[in-house]
């Protein structure tokens, strides 16, 4: 009831926009102009650093890659978290109230908004990707985890374990040995409150879901929360090992939390993203000697990628600029701006400083998506491990 | 149309907009808040579930206890400070208390963020203090950080400034002819103060108290920075009721019962306030 009629805004909303472009244009129904076909309008969302690396690519595209003489691309940018209507949602109003030939020519998207986007509209709603009008694909292995046909992925993040080096000479391998690192020394390990941020979320999700069969990952399913018992025994015996500050056990809030406890050597160990790792170690804000290592079973990762809905524009200008992300001086800039985990091979590539990056695997990222159970989750610990006090 | 209805339906057309706009702002989302708490998640009937969990569930009752402890600390300390602090500024007349005259509503200019985060720097276990402990040798852990105390010290910085400008204007508009003569006929400072001073500017400490009441029973920045896990302040814990497990209904209860909390105090300073009336008379 409530989601039909926020939807109901939406798409209201949708429609106002694009009857008002339309005026503005003076385009008409039965095709794109030509002056149209040399614009590839693309679409991000994310947080500031996504809008820092769109505007640097597009600028790069427009300036110096081989197609800036076929296509100038344009960069719409949808910061998170701000309240306003989200990218899935105008694309979902966009497609019901079938438009065609938008302004979506290409669009950024991983992580929870990609499983958003195709349980509203479907994958049929995309493009399926023809590899062979993007000649650099071929150098990409990965795959997305949710409608990998018609996605191109063009960089992976992934939960890293974080360590201190001067303190800790041998990371943990696998998920016990830290289990059993954290209580030979207690107070010395920390993850962020689930539901503050991924690097604690996959922590926590990572311990209950290593005892549950690999299906469970990607499932909603209620039945699985019924098997979460073993796993919240585990965080809780983990409870007393973790990090204290006036006598008290604490949870930093927020992944930047669990960081700055890292940085000032209040702790030797916590479970990090690797972006945020690396680019705040390349920043001067984490020091040198705070080092990542991976661990098995692996936490959870992901791959970003870009799709091009049917509904657009120009397809082949779409194809054009996703095959200018997969060139190395592109993927170079995306290590270099952002700390992301190139999908091709870094031999081409100056890795200096970010040399942690081409050792992740990008084919051994473990995806999770639980959808509401993470809702249940979050509560869950709230209540049964953050109140042990 | 005479004259006088005319004047009277240009003085509503002129209110009409603040009125539509309060409407719209205030009365219609708490309206909506009341209704939702009352609301059955699952049936969307009526209920008095949402409620009762607060009243019933352990950790709930510890989060409600800790916020009015943290809260009422807050006030006796704030207001204690505060008060010296204005007699200091009223009474006293030195170049010192001048600057500090000028300087000490500086706080209230900085960011909240800003200002949490800069005590954060200075308080954690390996902050400031403790960078400052080890050059002689040692290794002082506040422990303040995640605690009800470091949140009260932030408390003291958000509010004393506050506090004191309230009581200041109080103490300010009593005259120094009345302190001067009570001198004269030979009363000492401290019956000055306890029967002239004192009852003077208790109704100027009662609506500081009530406003610095108020402002933290909600507060939200400093306990979601520098706040344990559990138990958590009534602002962190309408924040997760909301946001991280999405209990709409449980989130608009929590509302109503922080709103009942603040009208306590709401109604101390509407009686104060009418009390003043009275002896005007």
């Amino acid at each position: 009831m409530k989601k039909s009629r926020i939807f109901a805004g939406f798409m209201a909303a949708a429609m106002m926009v694009t009857a008002l472009t339309g005026c503005g244009g003076g385009k008409k129904d039965d095709g794109v102009s030509a002056e149209r076909l040399k614009t590839v309008k693309v679409w991000a969302t994310g947080s500031d650093n996504v809008r820092q690396i769109f505007e640097s690519m597009v600028k790069d595209f427009n300036e110096n890659s081989d197609y800036k003489d076929q296509y100038q691309a344009e960069l719409n940018f949808m910061l998170s978290g701000t309240g306003a209507q989200t990218l899935p949602d105008m694309l979902a109003a966009a497609y019901k109230a079938n438009q065609t030939n938008t302004d979506y020519d290409v669009i950024d998207m991983g992580g929870d908004d990609l499983s958003k986007i195709i349980d509203l509209i479907g994958e049929d709603a995309f493009v399926k990707i023809d590899t062979s009008k993007i000649p650099n694909s071929s150098k990409v292995s990965a795959k997305s985890a949710v409608a990998a046909d018609y996605c191109q992925p063009y960089r992976g993040t992934t939960v890293v374990l974080a360590y201190n080096s001067k303190n800790v000479s041998e990371p943990p391998k696998t998920m016990e040995e830290l289990f059993q690192w954290a209580k030979d020394h207690p107070g010395r390990f920390a993850y962020n409150t689930p539901g503050t941020g991924g690097a604690g979320d996959s922590f926590a999700r990572t311990t209950v879901y290593n005892d549950l069969p690999e299906e469970a990952m990607t499932s909603a399913d209620q039945k699985w929360t019924e098997q979460w018992d073993a796993g919240f025994a585990k965080l809780a015996e983990l409870h007393p090992s973790i990090y204290q500050s006036g006598g008290k056990i604490v949870y930093p809030n927020k992944n930047q939390g669990a960081l700055d406890l890292l940085s000032n050597g209040e702790i030797d160990m916590c479970p990090m993203w690797a972006d945020m790792l690396l680019s705040q170690r390349a920043a001067g804000t984490v020091p040198d000697y705070i080092k990542m290592s991976t661990i098995e079973p692996s936490f959870t990762g992901s791959v970003q990628s870009m799709m091009i809905p049917a509904f657009g524009s120009n397809v082949d200008g779409a194809y054009a600029f996703m095959d200018y992300m997969l060139t190395d001086s592109t993927q170079e800039m995306l290590v270099k701006q952002m700390a992301a985990i190139p999908l091709i091979d870094t031999s081409g590539m100056d890795m200096t400083g970010y040399e942690d990056l081409a050792q992740l695997d990008v084919s051994k990222f473990r995806i999770m998506s639980i959808g509401e159970l993470g809702t249940a989750f979050n509560e869950r610990w709230d209540n049964e491990i953050g109140a042990i006090g | 149309m005479n004259k006088e209805t005319k004047r009277k339906l240009i003085a509503y057309l002129l209110v009409l907009p603040a009125f539509l706009t309060v409407m719209a702002v205030v009365a219609i989302p708490i309206f909506t808040a009341l209704k939702t708490s009352f609301t059955d998640p699952d049936t969307g009937g009526f209920t008095l579930s949402n409620y009762g969990y607060f009243f019933t569930t352990p950790n709930e009752l510890k989060n409600l206890g800790f916020t009015l402890y943290v809260v009422v600390v807050t006030v006796v300390l704030a207001i204690i400070i505060a008060y010296l602090l204005a007699l200091y500024l009223r009474f006293i007349k030195s170049p010192i208390s001048r600057a500090i005259g000028s300087l000490y509503l500086l706080p209230r200019f900085i960011p909240s963020l800003v200002a949490v985060y800069a005590m954060i720097t200075i308080i954690r276990d390996s902050g400031l203090l403790n960078r400052i402990s080890q050059l002689f040798g040692g290794d002082f852990k506040p422990g303040l950080m995640y605690q009800a105390s470091g949140m009260i010290l932030m408390n003291m910085w958000f509010n004393v400034p506050f506090a004191a400008l309230m009581i200041t204007a109080g103490l300010g508009a009593i005259p120094d002819s009345m302190i001067e003569s009570a001198r004269d006929v030979g009363a000492s400072k401290l019956q000055v103060f306890r029967s002239i001073i004192l009852p003077l500017s208790f109704k100027d400490v009662v609506i500081a108290s009530t406003f610095v009441f108020m402002s933290n029973v909600g507060s939200f920045t400093t306990p979601y920075l520098m706040g344990g896990n559990f138990p958590k302040m009534l602002g962190i814990s309408l924040f997760d009721q909301f946001n991280k497990y999405l209990r709409y209904e449980r989130a608009a209860a929590l509302s109503v019962i922080m709103f009942l909390i603040c009208s306590v105090s709401a109604g101390v300073y509407i009686y104060t306030n009418l009390k003043e009336k009275e002896w005007e008379k």
